[in-house]
C-alpha cells in the first residue's frame, strides 16, 4: 500500500441491489438462459434492495439484522462471489472471506492436506503455507488430530482449523460471517484477540448476533432490514435501536416470500 | 493491487483498447488466468490425484492393469469372433490389431473421461464456488490435467507394449506432443462448454452417458476408415486418432490436411469453450 490515510475508501457501494431468481420449475433456468432476452421466466427475489455504504481503511464495521435480511448476501457481493444485480460497487485491496468456515474441507483428507487446499483457495502460495504450517497448527490447537481425516473432527475442531488458515492470509479487508459461534469460549477469545490485532492494520466487516462482540470490536454498526440500511452509526446506539425493534416487531412470516 | 469495479451487474475494467489489442487479450486470457492461478491448480490437482491413487488399495496398479486388460479383451473379441478386414500395412497380426485399437482407445478414453465428468464438475465443487472466492474457470483446467495424467499412464503402457512387440519405436514417436497438445486444448474447450451447460441442467450429464458409447463407434477406434469418406471427419476425434496412429504405429508424417483440421478444431473449441464459460460464469454461481 502506498498511502494508508484513514480517509481512504476501500469499499464503495451505491444503490447496491441483489435479486435471486426464483423459478417455479427446475427447467425454467435453461429457458431463461436461452430466451432471457425475450421474456423472463422467474420471479425476482430482492435480497438486497438499496445499499449505500462507504467503508474507510482501518474501520471495523459490525453488521446487524434478523435472519434473511441480506447480511450474508451483502458480504458475498462485497467479496465478489456473486455479482450485484444493480448498483455500483468498488472494492480496493485483498479480501479474505471468512464466510463459510471449512467449506473447502474435504472430509476424506487430513487436516494437514486441507490446510494446503484451503490456503491455496485463499490465495496463499505453497511455499508460504509450508513456512507457516507450524504457526497455523499452533493457532488451531488440535494437536494430533492434524494428521487425521477431517471427517473425524467435531464441528468445533473444523472451525478452529478453518479460522487458523484464515488468520494466516495476508489480507487488507477481512470479512467475517458469524464464523466464531461454534468455537468454545477460549478459542473465541483467541480469535477475538487476533481480530483485535488485525484491526490495527486492516479493515474489518463483521456479521454477528452477539452484541457483546459487536460492541467490543466495531467502530461503527450497521443495521440491515429488508435489504436496506435501517440505521448506521455508533455501535451502542444502533444496538439499542435494534433491540427495541426486535422486542416490538413480531417475527414476520412473509419475510421470505418473493415479490416486487 | 486487486480491485473490483462493478456497475449494474457488469464488471467494469477501465481500459481503452483498440480491436487488435482486444483480440490479443481474448487470445491470451485463458493462459493468463491459468498462470495466475497455478498454485491453486496444483493444490487441487494434487489432492485429486492423491484421492485417485491412494484412495483405492491398488492405486497405480489399476491405472496400469486396466489398459492392459482392455487390450487383451479387444484383441480377443475382434480377432477370434469377428473377422474385420484389416489394413494391409497392419500385417493382419493379432498384436498389430491390438496396437491399432489401443492407440485409438487412448485418445477416445481421454475424451470419454472429460465428457462424463465435465457436466458434473460445477456441482462437485459447488461448495467452493459458492462460499469462497474460487476461480470456477480453473475447474475444467484441473479436470483436464487430471485426465491427462491418466492418459499419460495409458500412453506409457502403449509405448512399452510397442517397444516390446516391435523391439523399437519409430522416430516419429517424438512428435507425440503435436497430437497431445491440440487434443488437450480441444478437450479443455469441450470441458468448459460442458461444465457450463451441466451447471444449468443435469440433462447434459445424462446426454453424455448415452452419446459417448455411440461416439466410440462413430470414431475409427476399432476399424480403419476409408479416407475418401469425409463425413467421418465431422467427428473431430477422427483426426486426432489418425494422426496418433500415423506417428506411433506407421512411423510416418500425418496427412497435412488432417493435421490442419486437428489444429482448427482444437483452437476453435478451446476459445469457444472459454468464451461460453466466461459469458455464463456469473449466472452459474446463482444457479448452483
Amino acid at each position: 500500500m502506498s498511502s494508508s490515510t484513514s480517509s481512504e475508501v476501500v469499499v464503495h457501494a451505491r444503490h447496491l441491489g441483489k435479486a435471486y431468481q426464483l423459478y417455479a420449475r427446475r427447467g425454467d433456468w435453461l429457458k431463461q438462459v436461452m430466451l432471457g432476452w425475450w421474456k423472463s421466466y422467474y420471479k425476482p427475489f430482492w435480497v438486497l434492495r438499496d445499499i449505500d455504504l462507504d467503508v474507510y481503511r482501518g474501520e471495523s464495521i459490525g453488521i446487524l439484522g434478523r435472519n434473511g435480511c441480506g447480511k450474508s448476501t451483502l458480504l458475498q457481493v462485497i467479496c465478489g462471489m456473486t455479482l450485484p444485480s444493480r448498483g455500483e460497487l468498488r472494492v480496493t485491496g485483498r479480501i479474505a472471506p471468512v464466510l463459510a468456515l471449512g467449506a473447502t474441507f474435504d472430509a476424506e483428507l487430513s487436516g494437514r492436506e486441507n490446510i494446503m487446499i484451503g490456503g491455496a483457495v485463499l490465495g496463499l502460495k505453497r511455499s508460504e503455507l509450508l513456512r507457516n504450517f507450524e504457526s497455523i497448527a499452533e493457532f488451531a490447537g488440535i494437536g494430533d488430530y492434524m494428521e487425521q481425516a477431517v471427517k473425524h473432527y467435531s464441528m468445533g475442531m473444523r472451525t478452529r482449523l478453518a479460522f487458523a488458515i484464515c488468520a494466516h492470509v495476508d489480507a487488507e479487508i477481512l470479512v467475517v460471517d458469524e464464523a466464531l459461534a461454534v468455537g468454545d469460549a477460549a478459542f473465541q477469545r483467541k480469535c477475538m484477540d487476533w481480530i483485535d490485532r488485525f484491526r490495527k492494520t486492516g479493515t474489518l466487516l463483521f456479521v454477528s448476533h452477539s452484541m457483546t462482540e459487536v460492541r467490543r470490536l466495531c467502530t461503527r454498526a450497521i443495521w440491515i432490514e429488508e435489504g436496506r440500511i435501517r440505521a448506521s452509526g455508533e455501535p451502542s446506539t444502533v444496538i439499542r435501536a435494534y433491540h427495541r425493534a426486535l422486542a416490538m416487531e413480531k417475527d414476520d412470516i412473509h419475510r421470505f416470500s418473493a415479490g416486487a | 493491487m486487486p480491485s473490483v469495479n462493478i456497475v449494474n451487474g457488469k464488471q467494469i475494467v477501465v481500459e481503452h483498447l483498440d480491436r487488435s489489442q482486444r483480440v490479443h487479450r481474448f487470445l491470451a486470457r485463458p493462459f493468463v488466468q491459468m498462470r495466475f492461478h497455478q498454485e491453486l491448480i496444483q493444490a487441487v490437482l494434487r489432492r485429486e490425484l492423491r484421492a485417485r491413487f491412494q484412495g483405492s488399495a491398488g492405486g497405480w496398479f489399476w491405472a496400469v492393469v486396466a489398459p492392459l486388460v482392455a487390450i487383451a479383451v479387444y484383441t480377443f473379441a475382434f480377432t477370434t469372433n469377428l473377422q474385420l478386414p484389416l489394413a494391409d500395412n497392419l500385417g493382419g497380426h493379432r498384436v498389430a490389431y491390438a496396437l491399432f485399437i489401443f492407440s485409438g482407445i487412448v485418445v477416445f478414453n481421454f475424451f470419454a473421461e472429460m465428457a462424463y465428468r465435465a457436466p458434473m464438475l460445477m456441482h462437485e465443487y459447488a461448495h467452493y464456488i459458492k462460499h469462497t472466492i474460487f476461480p470456477s474457470d480453473m475447474l475444467a483446467v484441473i479436470a483436464t490435467l487430471r485426465a491427462t495424467v491418466y492418459t499419460a499412464v495409458s500412453l506409457i503402457v502403449l509405448l512399452l507394449f510397442l517397444l516390446i512387440v516391435r523391439g523399437g519405436l519409430p522416430w516419429t514417436a517424438l512428435l507425440l506432443p503435436i497430437v497431445f497438445l491440440p487434443l488437450t486444448a480441444f478437450l479443455l474447450g469441450l470441458a468448459w462448454f460442458l461444465c457450463a451447460v451441466g451447471a444449468f441442467t443435469r440433462d447434459a450429464g445424462y446426454l453424455m452417458i448415452n452419446i459417448v458409447p455411440l461416439l466410440m463407434f462413430a470414431s475409427p477406434v476399432f476399424y480403419p476408415h476409408n479416407s475418401l469418406n469425409l463425413l467421418i471427419y465431422a467427428n473431430a476425434l477422427t483426426g486426432y486418432i489418425e494422426v496418433m496412429r500415423d506417428i506411433l504405429l506407421f512411423g510416418r508424417f500425418p496427412n497435412p490436411l488432417v493435421y490442419a483440421w486437428v489444429l482448427i478444431t482444437s483452437a476453435a473449441t478451446f476459445y469457444f469453450g472459454y468464451w461460453f464459460f466466461d459469458r455464463y460464469r456469473n449466472v452459474i454461481v446463482d444457479v448452483l
